[in-house]
C-alpha cells in the first residue's frame, strides 16, 4: 500500500511537472504570435512591427550584433527586433526545415555561398527595386557579388571576405628570400615556396635525399575552394561554370595548365596535398602555427594569425601565366524572407539600410575584424586600415576588389563544390590523371547543374 | 611450483596489457585536458608540444564569458532529467504489455515498433517540427523532452527483453496475492529489472545530453540553448576558438562521470536475485 501511495505522488508530480513547463512555454510562445499577428493585420502607422532575424552566432561577435540591434531599435521605435540564432553548422540545416515548414525568420543573415541557392529557390525577396532606391552603389564593396546574371539583387553585404597572399616574413627572413610582391605569377611563387620548403631532416628540394613525402615545412599551404584552387584557376583563365552559371567549362586547356601547376607542386612536397593536411589539427592551423611560409587565406585568416601571435603580412594574389589575375570573394549577406508580410519586409529593409549606411554600424562591426566593410568609406579609413598591427598591408585586400569575383554561385554550388573535391582530390593525391579528374568532374558538374536547371 | 609460476607471468601479461590498454584509452582525455589549458599558438603549434607551458586556466573562465553557459547547463539537466524519467515509466510500461499482457495484435504492433527504428532520424525532423510548430511549442525546450516521454522502439526492446525473462510463477503468486496487472508490473516487477532500467537511464542521458540535431532546429534564442548547441556556438564562421571550445566540452563531460560512477553497480549486478528461492 505504502508503495501504491508513493507512486501515485511520484505520477502526480511528474504530471504537474509536465504540465507546468508545457504550460509555461506554450503561453509565452502564444503571446508572441498574437502581438505579431496583430501587427500584421493593422494599418495604422504607429503601430510596432516585430521582425524575427536569423543570424549564425559566434563567441564575441553575438554581444555586437545585440548592441546594434538595441541601437536600431532605439532609432527605430516602430520596429521590434526578436532574434534567433545557432551555431553557423547547425544554422543552415534549421534553415532549411524552417523554409520547409514555413517558420523561417523574416531576415536572416547568409553565408555568401548561399544567397542563390535560396535565391533560386524561391526563398528570399528580390530586392533589386530598393537596392537601386536607397543605395548608391558607388559607396559599396560587393553589391554586385549578389547580383544573379539578370541583374537581380538578393541580397545586401553584411560583410565580405576577400582573398589574398599571407606570408610569414620570420620563415621568408630565415631562408633569405624577398618577400612576395605585387608582380609576382604563381610560377614565381613556386619558385620562391620551393626555397621555402623544409624536410625532417632539414634538406629542401634540390638536396640530395629530400623527402618530399616527410616535410616539416610547406612553402604553400592549400585547401578547399576559395582558400586553394579556384583563384589559380581563374587566373589561369580557366574556372568551372560560363557566364550565365549552367554551363561547365571544367575540361580547358587553361584549367589543366592551372592543375598541373598544383599536382607538380603538390608531388615536390612544395604545396600540402590532401594528406599533408590530415595530419595537422585542421587544414585551416596550417599558416597560423608556422609550419607554412605562405596561404592564399581570406580576410578573416587575420584573426587566427594574429592571435597566435605570427610575424606576418599579405599581399595581393599572384598573376596567372596571361597577367589575370582573380581574387575569390564571399559576401555574407542580409537577405530578406519571400513569404513575409510587405510590412515586416519594409522593417526588415530598414535594418539593412541601417546596416549598410550607418558609418558608425560599420566602425563597430569592423572592429570585431572579422570581415572587409561593406561601405567603401569605412574600408578605406583608419578604422578598417590601422584595425591591428598585423598585417600592415591591409590595403591588399582593398586593392583586390579591383579582379575580385565570386565563386560561381548558383543554386546548387555546395553540390557540384564537393564533386569536384572529389575529383580534384584524386588528382592531387595521383589516384587518376589530370585528364581524366577535368573529365569527370566535367561530367558530373553538368549532370548536377542540368538536373536544377532543366525542369 | 611451475604450474604456479605460470600462473602467475600469465596474470602479469594480462595486467600489462590491461595497463598498457588503459593507457590508450585515457590518452585523448589527457590530450584533451592540454590542450585546453593552452594559448591558441600553442594549439596550433607544429610539431605539437603535449604538455602546454604555461597553464591558461583561465580559459576555462573564459568559457563562462562567451556565452550564458549556466543556462546551457540548466537547460541541459531539465531537458536530460525530465527525459530520463519519461523513458523509464514510458518504456518500461510499453515493454511490460508486451512481454506480459494478451490483447489482439500484440506481436504486429511489437513488429510495427521495431520496424520504426529503422526510419532514419533525418526523414521526420520536417513533420516533427510541423507537429511542435502546431503545438506551439517551438522554441521552447518540451519538445526535446516530450518525445521521450512516448516511449522509444529501443527502449521498448530492452525492457521486454527483461520483463520476459521473469518465471511466470512471479505473475502468478502476485495475482494470488491479490494484484492487479498494474500493481504486479509495479511493486513486483520493476524492482526485478534495475539493471535494464538502469541500462535505458543511461542510455537516454547520454543521448539528450550530447543532442545536437534537435535542440538545433527546435531552439532559436541563445538563452534556451542546451550545452552542445552552447559550446558550439563559442566558436564563429571564421575562427575556432579551439582551446575554449575543448574546456567547454570536457566540463560537459564532468555530469556524465558523474552518472556513470553512480550507475555502474546497476551494470555490473545482473539477475542473480531473480531466481525462485
Amino acid at each position: 500500500m505504502k508503495q501504491h501511495k508513493s507512486f501515485s505522488i511520484l505520477l502526480s508530480i511528474i504530471l504537474v511537472m509536465v504540465i507546468f513547463i508545457a504550460g509555461c512555454s506554450s503561453n509565452s510562445s502564444t503571446t508572441d504570435n498574437e502581438s505579431s499577428n496583430e501587427n500584421d493585420t493593422s494599418n495604422s502607422e504607429e503601430e510596432q512591427v516585430t521582425i524575427n532575424l536569423g543570424f549564425y552566432s559566434g563567441g564575441e561577435s553575438d554581444e555586437k550584433m545585440q548592441e546594434l540591434i538595441d541601437g536600431f531599435m532605439e532609432k527605430h521605435p516602430e520596429i521590434k527586433v526578436t532574434t534567433q540564432s545557432a551555431p553557423y553548422g547547425q544554422f543552415f540545416q534549421k534553415l532549411d526545415t524552417q523554409i520547409a515548414a514555413g517558420e523561417a525568420p523574416d531576415i536572416w543573415l547568409s553565408d555568401g555561398v548561399l544567397v542563390m541557392k535560396y535565391a533560386e529557390r524561391g526563398a528570399v525577396k528580390d530586392l533589386t527595386e530598393w537596392v537601386n532606391r536607397d543605395l548608391n552603389k558607388e559607396e559599396y564593396y560587393g553589391l554586385e557579388f549578389n547580383e544573379d546574371t539578370n541583374g537581380k539583387y538578393w541580397g545586401v553585404p553584411q560583410g565580405i571576405q576577400i582573398g589574398a597572399l599571407y606570408y610569414n616574413k620570420d620563415l621568408f627572413d630565415q631562408a633569405g628570400v624577398d618577400y612576395p610582391n605585387e608582380d609576382w605569377t604563381w610560377e614565381d611563387l613556386k619558385e620562391v615556396a620551393a626555397k621555402l620548403t623544409i624536410d625532417a631532416s632539414d634538406k629542401k628540394p634540390g638536396d640530395e635525399g629530400f623527402n618530399s613525402d616527410n616535410i616539416k615545412q610547406f612553402g604553400l599551404t592549400f585547401f578547399s575552394i576559395t582558400e586553394g584552387w579556384f583563384p589559380v584557376l581563374k587566373s589561369y583563365g580557366g574556372g568551372i561554370l560560363n557566364d550565365s552559371l549552367n554551363k561547365s567549362i571544367i575540361n580547358s586547356d587553361e584549367n589543366k595548365q592551372a592543375l598541373e601547376w598544383m599536382v607538380d607542386g603538390m608531388s615536390r612536397g612544395i604545396i600540402t596535398d590532401p594528406a599533408d593536411l590530415k595530419s595537422f589539427q585542421s587544414s585551416m592551423a596550417v599558416f597560423p602555427s608556422g609550419s607554412a611560409a605562405m596561404r592564399i587565406g581570406i580576410y578573416a585568416r587575420v584573426l587566427a594569425a594574429n592571435e597566435a601571435g605570427l610575424n606576418y603580412d599579405v599581399t595581393v594574389l599572384p598573376k596567372g601565366p596571361d597577367g589575370e589575375r582573380f581574387s575569390p570573394v564571399i559576401a555574407n549577406s542580409w537577405v530578406i524572407n519571400d513569404s513575409t508580410s510587405d510590412k515586416k519586409a519594409k522593417a526588415a529593409w530598414e535594418w539593412i539600410k541601417y546596416w549598410a549606411t550607418e558609418d558608425e554600424v560599420q566602425k563597430e562591426w569592423a572592429a570585431l575584424g572579422e570581415a572587409v566593410p561593406v561601405k567603401k568609406s569605412v574600408a578605406n579609413s583608419e578604422v578598417f586600415l590601422n584595425a591591428s598591427d598585423k598585417p600592415e598591408n591591409r590595403e591588399a585586400f582593398l586593392e583586390s576588389f579591383d579582379f575580385a569575383g565570386t565563386l560561381d554561385t548558383n543554386a546548387v554550388w555546395s553540390e557540384w563544390v564537393a564533386k569536384f573535391n572529389e575529383h580534384a582530390q584524386r588528382a592531387f593525391l595521383k589516384e587518376s590523371t589530370i585528364d581524366e579528374a577535368l573529365e569527370n568532374a566535367d561530367k558530373d558538374i553538368q549532370e548536377i547543374v542540368d538536373e536544377f536547371y532543366k525542369e | 611450483m611451475k604450474v604456479e609460476r605460470n600462473f602467475f607471468s600469465a596474470k602479469a601479461i594480462g595486467y600489462l596489457i590491461i595497463t598498457v590498454s588503459a593507457l590508450i584509452m585515457v590518452m585523448p582525455f589527457v590530450t584533451a585536458l592540454f590542450n585546453s589549458l593552452k594559448t591558441y599558438a600553442e594549439f596550433t603549434a607544429v610539431p605539437p608540444r603535449w604538455i602546454p607551458e604555461l597553464f591558461q586556466w583561465s580559459n576555462y573562465a573564459e568559457v563562462f564569458k562567451l556565452g550564458n553557459f549556466l543556462d546551457y547547463t540548466a537547460n541541459s539537466f531539465l531537458v536530460t532529467f525530465l527525459s530520463v524519467l519519461g523513458a523509464l515509466l514510458s518504456c518500461s510500461m510499453v515493454g511490460f504489455a508486451f512481454a506480459r499482457l494478451k490483447f489482439p495484435l500484440k506481436n504486429i504492433l511489437f513488429v510495427m515498433v521495431l520496424g520504426t527504428m529503422m526510419i532514419p532520424p533525418v526523414v521526420i525532423i520536417i513533420p516533427h517540427f510541423m507537429i511542435f510548430k502546431q503545438m506551439n511549442l517551438l522554441d521552447t525546450l518540451t519538445p526535446l523532452w516530450l518525445l521521450e516521454c512516448l516511449a522509444q522502439p529501443f527502449g521498448i526492446f530492452l525492457m521486454r527483453q527483461a520483463f520476459m525473462s521473469i518465471p511466470k510463477e512471479y505473475e502468478e503468486s502476485a495475482k494470488l496475492d491479490g494484484c492487479n496487472p498494474f500493481q504486479t508490473y509495479w511493486r513486483i516487477f520493476m524492482p526485478m529489472v534495475r539493471p535494464s532500467l538502469a541500462t535505458v537511464a543511461i542510455f537516454t542521458f547520454m543521448t539528450k545530453w550530447n543532442e545536437i540535431l534537435a535542440p538545433s532546429i527546435y531552439l532559436t534564442s541563445n538563452e534556451k540553448f542546451t550545452l552542445p548547441i552552447g559550446i558550439l556556438s563559442l566558436s564563429g564562421q571564421w575562427f575556432g576558438n579551439e582551446q575554449y571550445m575543448v574546456a567547454a566540452a570536457l566540463m560537459s563531460l564532468i555530469p556524465i562521470l558523474i552518472v556513470f560512477l553512480f550507475a555502474e553497480r546497476y551494470f555490473v549486478s545482473n539477475f542473480t536475485n531473480s531466481g525462485i528461492k
